[in-house]
């Protein structure tokens, strides 16, 4: 029981720790209840240095990520983009090498952006421990929400077309608390944890995201029928918060319900916002639903940084060295970069090269039903790159 | 707290399937409510042109006042499915309202479920997406986040308990096997999350490994529950039997049923110790509920489980090829199916299919 | 009405914010006329702060007249130095009357914290629709003004090297909008000053002055006639300014204070008044100073900030003819950067602006220039000096 009462004590620290600053007491001082005039947070002018290039941290990851990462680095080199990369080896399956995390986290948050392949996590770690890799990373940095574009590709057969849609996904608590124990031999206790704070923020980050994107309607996906407690709370947080976006279309849905709508009617959805586990199924499904994890891409964001990354995350190791992997979930991910720093120009140069490969059709890689390689790919996006842009 | 789960999970003990192999058997029948009568009524006409030797003990399961003031299950309904260890249901509807335990669950627990199986299997005539799918998901039914152990621990901060124990997982993953073999199934994937949930899912996952050594004639895989979600709509011929826990097997399970045509399809079966239930999952649709509109198919199909389950084989083949033939031809469909016909009509069109 | 409510302030000395509205009653309550009737404490919810992968979103109403040229041109620098904040517009039709528009432009505020907004006008004269920019300031408790005056040396006037910043009280006093017409022919017009709305105004002047380096506070009031309601004001920002020894503090009467400005300004430093006085001393000090397109001003609140340009006129008679000064917005949209603790891109603005103003000398008519409001740009885009 003192195990319980300890770990769930973890989790409302780290709960409360990211949260708290995160509130509109912007102006105030909360002591003396007094505006702070010129008051500062942080910028963004750390990520430009003097001759206007800008630093972004990079991590290759595990599997198959080194070389869709270096085909990003293909592509910006031939584009020449002013964007520095300070790479780290991170990984957990090889921990000898493994840069450490604080450096990690140090070099994000001075840079406040960063790509980053894939991170295996293995199912059970040397040293014992509960939390992996990627959770740490995502709990040093707060990234706590995760935003999944998913876009059918124009010119690419999958069963379902026009599939538009974007989940947003809590990825720090819940069933990823990593609060578990074996009370009695044979019997495992994990614990799910829900907080208000965080669901609300969550909430409001896929409303806020809604309304920057133009979007119409939100969908909550939850499974309070069944959890009345956590996910009801997760779903009382998103209906409150509804109520301040007047103008936004809010919906609820039971996961199960959710996936089956997915698979046999997915241009229903516009913006979904989940909690952990829920949200790892759906971005996974409706990945697959547009031609799998090399086409889509991602971002965690905190309130500071943005770390792009795969969609669906997936090391395909079945394909490491083979030069078979679709680099264009990557390379996605890198334009949504480019943009995100403002490099709109430039951002709009990869998408478009990539839209006309896939409209030209010639060169596709093998999970798309080609034969290319991840080179021939590279090359083609790299060809059709039209710097009049 | 554990330990009160705990002292509920006795050794695993299969019920006996072996006996029914003639003879007259009673099977409970709980036709439900909404559109449950008439689609019970079909099914029952159904098997009683194919000459399937049951005899249905037709009870109600409409909620009623216990002695502790709640509202649960009628004693009579209770004491018809011990008595028989098998039985068919149709769709239930829970009233909303605070006092009222889901009958679903409650039946659920009385009995012991622990594992909820669904074949999901493409049928000819009916045109989804997908053309290939033959899947069957078997889902821990007991524990895991259904625990219902839940607290707000402090204002604002909410904790559920996910529940994974040694018994329960080996009980699920030695039927999953046995079903496989029993089916002619070739392969068994276990679905899970250990790489996050290392400890609860990798108990999970342990005990799957545990029975399979023990099955080498059946292929086992395990596979994270993202990559099947993924790999499932892309290529759903990669899957065979799943085996999983009670959340991402719920997940699973609608999801594989949106793939061939929808819950209206989708047989269901749920095992337990002390019996089997066999239903519909649909719901009620207390809109089209008497105009004769609603498909029984789902019933039907779950009905042909059941036979399958007392190895009544010859009856559960004639029915199930009668039913997809009707759906093949496509002339006699509900209106759900895209058809114009009754539901009267598409019962006696299948039993004009039975020879 | 009057008595109710000033029995109900008596009675809740430690109320800390009160509301007042004489807005005849539409047939349902809004949240609005429940607080503008209701003058009770405003239980503000936390709501998560709007700023995700280092960028905010920031509300923008355009208003009426010059301002959605304005925005236009904020927008147009905002992207060429890549700021990292994303705009929601939320346009208010001034024609309609109802408040729809106005609630949903607040609602927006709320959730993303910070705004950018020229004057929004209000046409209609029903008496239940209040003025949208007073509407705004009370239901997002901005009870704080602050205009920083600062002579551009590049544009002719008399006075030079003025340098004033202007605190005023932005909720209640003579805004109160609790107007009645007792008897035939008699109208009373309430102004309203409450202790606690007095302590947070000159709590945060004091606090203000002491962060920014500032000398000195001067009250500005009427407390010689209204001896309760203004000597309300100065007594409270009297007894702060004791706990601000290194500040000095004097008082001034309001019309020696409009005289005394024109004739000597460089006597002030931080000037803290009341609603009605700050909107004259205001812009008495926009005129010495070059007019009203160059100054911005700040409206804050415990938990919201709102930047607009410095003078509340919507410039309805030369919007859409390029001469309109679009430095006022282009301030607002500075201080709302720095608010943000986007120094980095704001100083880029300033040394922009500065020199388009100052040593280029491109300004619009209204300050002795000639230039266009696109000239003057064009003129900061390239001051700015990016090279991609």
């Amino acid at each position: 029981m003192s195990l319980i009462s300890r770990n769930v004590f973890r989790a409302l620290v780290q709960g409360s720790q990211h949260v708290g600053k995160g509130v509109h007491t912007s102006a105030v001082n909360p002591e003396k209840n007094v505006c702070l005039a010129p008051h500062s947070i942080s910028t963004l002018q750390s990520q430009v240095s003097k001759e206007g290039r800008i630093k972004c941290t990079l991590i290759p990851g595990d599997g198959v990520g080194p070389e869709l990462v270096y085909a990003v680095q293909e592509v910006f080199k031939a584009a020449s983009i002013p964007v520095d990369f300070e790479s780290f080896f991170f990984s957990e399956v090889n921990p000898t090498l493994s840069a450490p995390l604080e450096d990690v986290v140090n070099s994000i948050s001075r840079n406040k952006i960063c790509i980053k392949g894939i991170l295996a996590t293995p199912d059970f770690s040397h040293t014992g421990e509960l939390q992996t890799l990627n959770m740490k990373l995502r709990n040093a940095l707060d990234l706590y929400a995760n935003v999944v574009h998913v876009k059918s590709l124009p010119n690419v057969k999958s069963r379902h077309n026009n599939v538009d849609c974007i989940i947003i996904r809590e990825q720090t608590e819940g069933e990823y608390s990593a609060l578990e124990h074996e009370s009695v031999p044979g019997v495992v206790e994990c614990l799910k944890i829900i907080t208000a704070q965080k669901s609300e923020r969550i909430a409001k980050f896929a409303f806020d995201y809604a309304v920057k994107m133009g979007r119409k309607k939100v969908t909550a996906v939850h499974k309070a029928n069944i959890m009345k407690l956590g996910d009801g709370l997760f779903l009382r947080s998103c209906e409150g918060m509804a109520k301040l976006y007047p103008r936004i279309q809010f919906e609820k849905m039971i996961v199960d319900n959710c996936t089956m709508q997915m698979v046999a009617n997915p241009n229903q959805f516009d913006v979904m916002v989940t909690p952990n586990l829920y949200g790892n199924i759906v971005d996974n499904l409706a990945s697959g639903l547009v031609g799998g994890a090399g086409v889509v891409a991602g971002a965690s964001y905190s309130a500071e940084c943005a770390v792009f990354e795969q969609g669906a995350r997936h090391i395909f190791s079945g394909a490491v060295g083979k030069n078979i992997a679709n680099p264009t979930a990557m390379l996605l991910c890198s334009a949504n970069l480019l943009s995100h720093v403002n490099l709109h120009a430039y951002s709009k140069m990869i998408k478009n090269a990539i839209n006309k490969v896939f409209q030209d059709g010639k060169i596709r890689t093998k999970d798309l039903g080609g034969q290319c390689t991840t080179k021939d790919f590279t090359n083609a996006v790299i060809h059709f790159l039209d710097h009049e842009v | 707290m554990a330990a009160r789960l705990i002292r509920k999970i006795t050794p695993a003990a299969r019920s006996g399937t072996a006996q029914y192999s003639s003879g007259v058997r009673r099977v409970t029948l709980i036709p439900g409510h909404g559109i449950g009568p008439e689609i019970t009524v079909a099914v029952q006409k159904i098997f009683e042109a194919a000459k399937v030797p049951i005899e249905w003990d037709e009870v109600d399961v409409t909620a009623v006042r216990g002695p502790d003031g709640k509202f649960g299950i009628p004693q009579k309904a209770i004491d018809s499915v011990n008595a028989n260890k098998i039985g068919l249901k149709g769709p239930l509807m829970t009233p909303v309202g605070k006092g009222y335990r889901s009958l679903n669950l409650a039946l659920r627990k009385e009995f012991d479920l622990y594992a909820n199986v669904r074949p999901c299997k493409s049928l000819d005539g009916i045109k989804t997406l997908y053309d290939n799918v033959d899947v069957v998901t078997i889902r821990e039914n007991t524990e895991g986040e259904y625990s219902g152990i839940e607290h707000e621990i402090v204002d604002g901060v909410v904790q559920s308990i996910k529940l994974i124990t040694e018994e329960a997982s080996k009980r699920v993953a030695e039927f999953a096997f046995e079903f496989a073999r029993d089916n002619k199934r070739k392969k068994v994937t276990a679905v899970h999350k250990a790489n996050i949930m290392r400890m609860s899912d990798g108990l999970f996952l342990r005990c799957c490994r545990d029975l399979a050594t023990k099955y080498p004639d059946i292929k086992f895989e395990e596979r994270y529950l993202d990559t099947v979600c993924l790999n499932m709509v892309q290529d759903p011929a990669k899957f065979d039997v799943l085996v999983m826990p009670n959340l991402y097997g719920d997940i699973m399970s609608d999801m594989c049923s949106g793939l061939v045509g929808g819950l209206g399809l989708t047989p269901s079966g749920n095992i337990g110790k002390n019996g089997a239930l066999f239903e519909s999952v649909h719901g009620t649709a207390p809109a089209i509920a008497g105009q004769d509109k609603a498909n029984p198919t789902a019933l039907l199909l779950s009905g042909v489980m059941m036979l399958r389950y007392m190895k009544l084989l010859d009856h559960a083949n004639k029915i199930e090829a009668a039913c997809f033939a009707v759906l093949k031809e496509g002339r006699v469909l509900t209106e759900d199916l895209g058809g114009n016909s009754t539901c009267t009509a598409y019962t006696e069109e299948i039993i004009k299919n039975l020879c | 009405m009057a008595v109710r409510l000033f029995s109900k302030l008596k009675a809740l000395p430690s109320v800390p914010a009160t509301y007042a509205s004489a807005a005849a009653a539409p047939a349902t309550l809004s949240d609005f006329d429940l607080q503008h009737k209701t003058p009770v404490i405003r239980k503000q919810k936390l709501i998560p702060v709007a700023q995700y992968g280092g960028r905010h979103a920031v509300s923008m109403l355009p208003g009426g007249g010059i301002g959605p040229e304005c925005m236009g041109y904020v927008r147009d620098i905002f992207k060429y130095i890549g700021a990292p904040v994303d705009f929601e517009v939320v346009d208010i039709d001034p024609t309609i009357d109802n408040d729809d528009d106005v609630q949903y432009a607040i609602t927006t505020i709320k959730r993303n914290g910070v705004g950018l907004k020229g004057n929004i006008e209000t046409k209609s004269e029903a008496a239940y629709v209040t003025s949208r920019n007073v509407a705004l300031r009370n239901e997002l408790d901005m009870y704080a003004y602050v205009m920083n005056c600062k002579s551009f040396p590049g544009v002719q006037t008399r006075h030079k090297d003025i340098d004033v910043v202007i605190i005023r009280q932005n909720t209640e006093g003579e805004y109160a909008m609790l107007e009645h017409e007792s008897v035939h022919g008699v109208i009373e017009s309430m102004k309203v000053v409450t202790a606690s709305n007095s302590e947070r105004v000159a709590r945060f002047a004091f606090e203000f002055a002491r962060r920014n380096g500032r000398k000195k506070v001067t009250t500005v009031h009427k407390a010689n006639i209204m001896k309760i309601s203004d000597g309300l004001f100065l007594e409270t920002s009297r007894r702060l300014a004791k706990e601000y020894p290194e500040i000095e503090h004097n008082d001034m009467i309001i019309d020696n204070c409009c005289m005394q400005l024109v004739a000597k300004p460089h006597q002030f430093d931080v000037m803290l008044m009341t609603n009605l006085y700050g909107s004259i001393v205001s812009n008495v000090v926009c005129g010495l100073i070059g007019g009203a397109g160059l100054l911005s001003g700040r409206n804050y609140g415990d938990h919201y900030a709102v930047f607009e340009p410095g003078t509340r006129n919507t410039g309805t008679a030369i919007a859409g003819k390029n001469i309109a000064n679009p430095i006022a917005m282009i301030n607002a949209s500075i201080d709302m950067l720095e608010h943000l603790g986007h120094h980095f891109h704001a100083d880029m603005i300033r040394r922009a602006v500065d020199k388009t103003v100052n040593v280029d000398r491109i300004v619009t008519p209204d300050v002795g220039g000639t230039a266009s409001s696109t000239d003057v740009v064009q003129s900061i885009m390239g001051n700015i000096g990016l090279d991609h």
